[in-house]
């Protein structure tokens, strides 16, 4: 009886000490990381299927736009050369040995590995995703407080409506009106290509408008919702000026339920970048894949799908750390409640 | 505040990460020259790719083209001329082809042409027969023979008429300078240098954004007027004709690089020059004969004659299409032939579909038969912006005389493919345009799985007959039989209402003031850049 105390006591105990831990950031990292080759296989199998629902077998498609009719002996060669003529689950197979060790495989059309194709195109996309998150916080964040700070004014009611239209409009439509207006009429910025931070300027607006108008309302409603906390009332019962008030206590807590859509941000602009990229002739990522997605070049999307999973599920891991930094409280380890 | 001060470094070093990456110098504008060179900057859709003269995508045939040259040219008006081979004889057997070569011709790297070279290309790409199985001749090339230093023997395992046409065509015989060859001359893997005889030679070249072609010192034949070629990388259409609108293009070249209804807009403004190539391909619909109510020649023949040809063609492509009565342009060669075309003529329609039983019972808006709605399902290629429009409004034609067009938008192929499984009843078809049409047609159209014809005409009486022409056409010996069996055949085929000829597709072309006239021909890849100047 006293040995099944004894084990009891201890189990409770090592669950408790496992509990405190585990809650710890550290560990929750951790946890994270070994999540993430789950995530990825996952999102691997279901790329890999999805992509061949798509109607016509690539080694037809390449054919075809090659303008040539492809014959039973062409389609064979290149079914065999593709290595398409296997069954499903053997190409899964060594395309996921290959990825263990980093070798996503064969561009179907250029032949060149995939990975150094990606590679020499993720910057350009990475280069436009950050210029967009730049404009999205320069333009977010002042409009977003002054609009709760000055909450129903004509200015707040102007902003709203400006977020609501961002949101709404579709990108491409976005872009062409920007290019008509900018480039067309008033001479300002080139119409396509990247060189020249005017080059830049456009897409990167046209990337960043829509999630911007999200943002500024997310702000208004978090900093408003903050205002209205009995924290604040006593701060200026105790005399805190206004200033050290919004800037030390209200903007800081309003900004933590925003941290977790900033770092979803990265990924939606990474994958938003497919049509800017488009309309924009803006060299990276995205028209890389719609091509892809065209030529039926399977090893393409799957490439870049799984670079998408792997920068979305660590965003997503950086915005929770960050968020477990600014509020102490997700710790468990107490936390001042200001 | 504090929480933004912390912020504000991070911000910064974004900012200097861009402004970094952006530090490569300005591209020039389009138009504009520099000092004395004279400079033309087109748009084109998709990158140039490798430029290897050996295969086929990622590789532009307009690229290709630039930089490589045939033995021999396919005019706009049919005939063949010389070009790296000046003359050629034929073996009285028709298998032996006897080309003598231009002696004067040099690489863009200096490097002479001659047999061992031509030689050596032919063996890199028969290396890879598989591939190029689609070009009949590939199948009867038994060796390539050097007479002497400018002289080869092409022999062939049996007569095959079009050799001089597929060797005109822009890939895979074209010839790759010795230095542009990799080791074990696998070009069908990628090649060293785009080393060509070509008027142009690559100079510069940014993947995905441009490449700069300058003028090729070295080339034999009329030197280009300018002396570069920029082609600019805009893969969309709304943006090319934006870019040329803003002044960063000087011409847009090609079919379907922009759209219809933006030439049209461009043209009309009045500010540009346009020009229209002769017609090089057709556009047309391809009837599944294979089940249902096509299978039927009175119901393909009411459709054609239900559909007001001449206005769709002129509203939808603005007059830059000419209408298309039979399935060949007259510059084809063999297809100049008398056919007597189905016109407009709804009444005929109406009595057609009567005749064949599929009646209109009073209240219904359908036709029936046996108690099954005359219903015939259309696939067109969801973002063309000429086939939706096209199927939209034959699907009210249609509706007036009872038929129920049923319309479906689908990805590239999928159409081409649905039909030859018969799982569709009608899909957009195009002609190959020359220089291997009429034969590629031909010889497609008796192959399965090719060009959909073969599966379309499975369901015709003398589907076999045609094919057993076909076979005949392509190793026959006697022209005047070759004549007489172009004849028969293009005659089956539109006496059997199989295609419903809409349009005859053109280059379009539209360019600044500040160019110089120019011919635009009617080739899909050859684009005369060399005849192209500024003022």
């Amino acid at each position: 009886m006293g040995l099944l105390w004894l084990l009891s006591f201890c189990t409770m105990k090592t669950w408790e000490v496992m509990k405190e831990m585990y809650e710890s950031t550290w560990l929750f990292c951790l946890k994270r990381v070994i999540t993430l080759p789950f995530v990825l296989l996952g999102v691997s199998i279901m790329t890999f299927l999805f992509i061949r629902f798509v109607p016509v077998d690539p080694a037809e498609v390449i054919l075809r736009l090659s303008g040539v009719a492809p014959t039973a002996e062409a389609i064979q060669a290149l079914r065999s050369e593709l290595g398409t003529d296997q069954p499903l689950s053997i190409q899964y197979f060594i395309w996921l040995k290959g990825v263990l060790y980093f070798d996503f495989g064969t561009s179907f059309v250029s032949k060149l590995p995939v990975a150094q194709e990606i590679l020499e195109k993720l910057p350009a996309t990475f280069e436009l995703a950050l210029a967009a998150f730049v404009c999205i916080i320069c333009f977010s964040i002042p409009l977003g407080i002054i609009s709760a700070l000055y909450k129903n004014s004509v200015f707040d009611k102007i902003v709203g409506l400006l977020s609501i239209i961002s949101v709404s409009i579709p990108t491409f439509w976005l872009g062409f009106f920007l290019l008509y207006l900018f480039s067309l009429k008033l001479g300002i910025f080139p119409t396509n290509g990247k060189g020249t931070i005017l080059h830049m300027i456009l897409p990167a607006v046209a990337l960043a408008l829509p999630t911007t108008g999200l943002f500024v309302q997310a702000i208004r409603t978090s900093v408003i919702e903050e205002l209205q906390k009995y924290y604040v009332q006593y701060a200026y019962l105790r005399g805190l000026k206004k200033t050290v008030i919004l800037s030390r206590h209200v903007f800081k807590n309003a900004a933590i339920p925003l941290t977790t859509m900033l770092g979803m941000t990265l990924g939606n602009l990474l994958g938003g970048a497919v049509i800017v990229e488009q309309v924009f002739s803006w060299p990276g990522l995205g028209r890389y894949l719609i091509e892809s997605i065209i030529n039926r070049d399977y090893p393409v999307v799957q490439c870049y799908v799984l670079i998408i999973a792997i920068i979305y599920v660590f965003a997503n891991l950086c915005t929770d750390i960050l968020h477990r930094v600014l509020d102490p409280r997700l710790n468990g380890e107490g936390g001042r409640v200001e | 505040m504090i929480f933004f001060k912390k912020l504000l470094p991070f911000i910064l070093i974004l900012m200097l990460t861009i402004l970094a990456g952006c530090s490569s110098s300005s591209e020039g504008n389009g138009s504009k020259t520099s000092n004395e060179e004279k400079m033309i900057t087109v748009g084109w859709p998709l990158d140039i790719g490798p430029l290897n003269p050996h295969t086929y995508l990622p590789n532009q045939m307009t690229a290709q083209a630039m930089v490589y040259e045939s033995l021999v040219e396919y005019n706009d008006d049919g005939t063949i001329s010389p070009k790296l081979a000046e003359s050629w004889e034929i073996s009285d057997d028709k298998t032996a082809y006897i080309f003598h070569l231009r002696q004067d011709v040099k690489y863009s790297d200096g490097t002479a042409f001659n047999a061992d070279n031509v030689i050596r290309n032919f063996k890199a790409v028969l290396a890879d027969r598989d591939t190029h199985s689609w070009m009949g001749m590939v199948n009867h090339i038994v060796d390539v023979v050097k007479e002497d230093d400018y002289t080869i023997r092409l022999q062939l395992d049996a007569p095959y008429y079009p050799v001089l046409n597929e060797l005109a065509f822009v890939r895979p015989f074209r010839f790759l300078g010795d230095n542009g060859f990799p080791e074990g001359d696998t070009t069908n893997k990628g090649i060293n240098a785009p080393v060509g005889t070509g008027p142009w030679v690559l100079t510069e070249y940014k993947k995905d954004q441009y490449a700069l072609f300058s003028r090729n010192e070295h080339y034999w034949g009329e030197k280009p007027l300018v002396d570069k070629v920029k082609v600019k990388i805009i893969p969309d259409s709304e943006s090319i004709s934006l870019a040329f609108e803003n002044e960063e293009l000087d011409l847009i070249y090609g079919r379907g690089i922009i759209s219809l209804d933006n030439y049209t807009f461009l043209k009309d403004s009045d500010q540009y020059k346009t020009a229209v190539s002769e017609p090089l391909s057709t556009r047309a619909l391809l009837f599944n004969t294979q089940s249902g109510p096509l299978a039927e020649l009175k119901v393909r023949q009411a459709i054609q004659h239900a559909v007001n040809k001449e206005q769709m063609v002129e509203s939808i492509t603005h007059g830059t299409e000419k209408v298309a009565n039979t399935l060949f342009w007259d510059a084809i060669p063999y297809a100049n032939i008398d056919l007597k075309p189905i016109l407009f003529n709804p009444e005929k329609a109406e009595q057609l579909l009567d005749e064949a039983g599929w009646t209109l019972k009073s209240g219904d808006k359908i036709r029936s038969k046996n108690g099954q709605p005359l219903q015939l399902d259309l696939i067109y290629i969801a973002t063309d912006a000429i086939q939706k429009p096209m199927a939209e409004l034959m699907q009210g034609e249609l509706a007036k005389i009872g038929v129920q067009l049923n319309l479906e938008g689908a990805d590239v192929m999928v159409g081409l493919q649905k039909l030859m499984d018969n799982q569709v009843d009608i899909n957009f078809w195009r002609t190959n345009g020359p220089p291997t049409d009429p034969h590629s047609f031909a010889n497609e159209s008796a192959t399965p799985n090719a060009n959909g014809v073969y599966e379309a005409k499975l369901g015709l009486d003398n589907a076999a007959q045609i094919d057993g022409k076909i076979h005949q056409l392509l190793i026959g010996t006697n022209e005047a039989e070759r004549v007489q069996l172009y004849k028969d055949i293009l005659t089956m085929f539109h006496d059997q209402a199989l295609f419903y000829p809409i349009s005859y597709e053109t280059n379009n072309v539209i360019y600044h003031k500040h160019m110089k006239d120019f011919n635009p021909s009617a080739s899909e890849y050859d684009i005369p850049y060399a005849q192209m100047d500024l003022k």
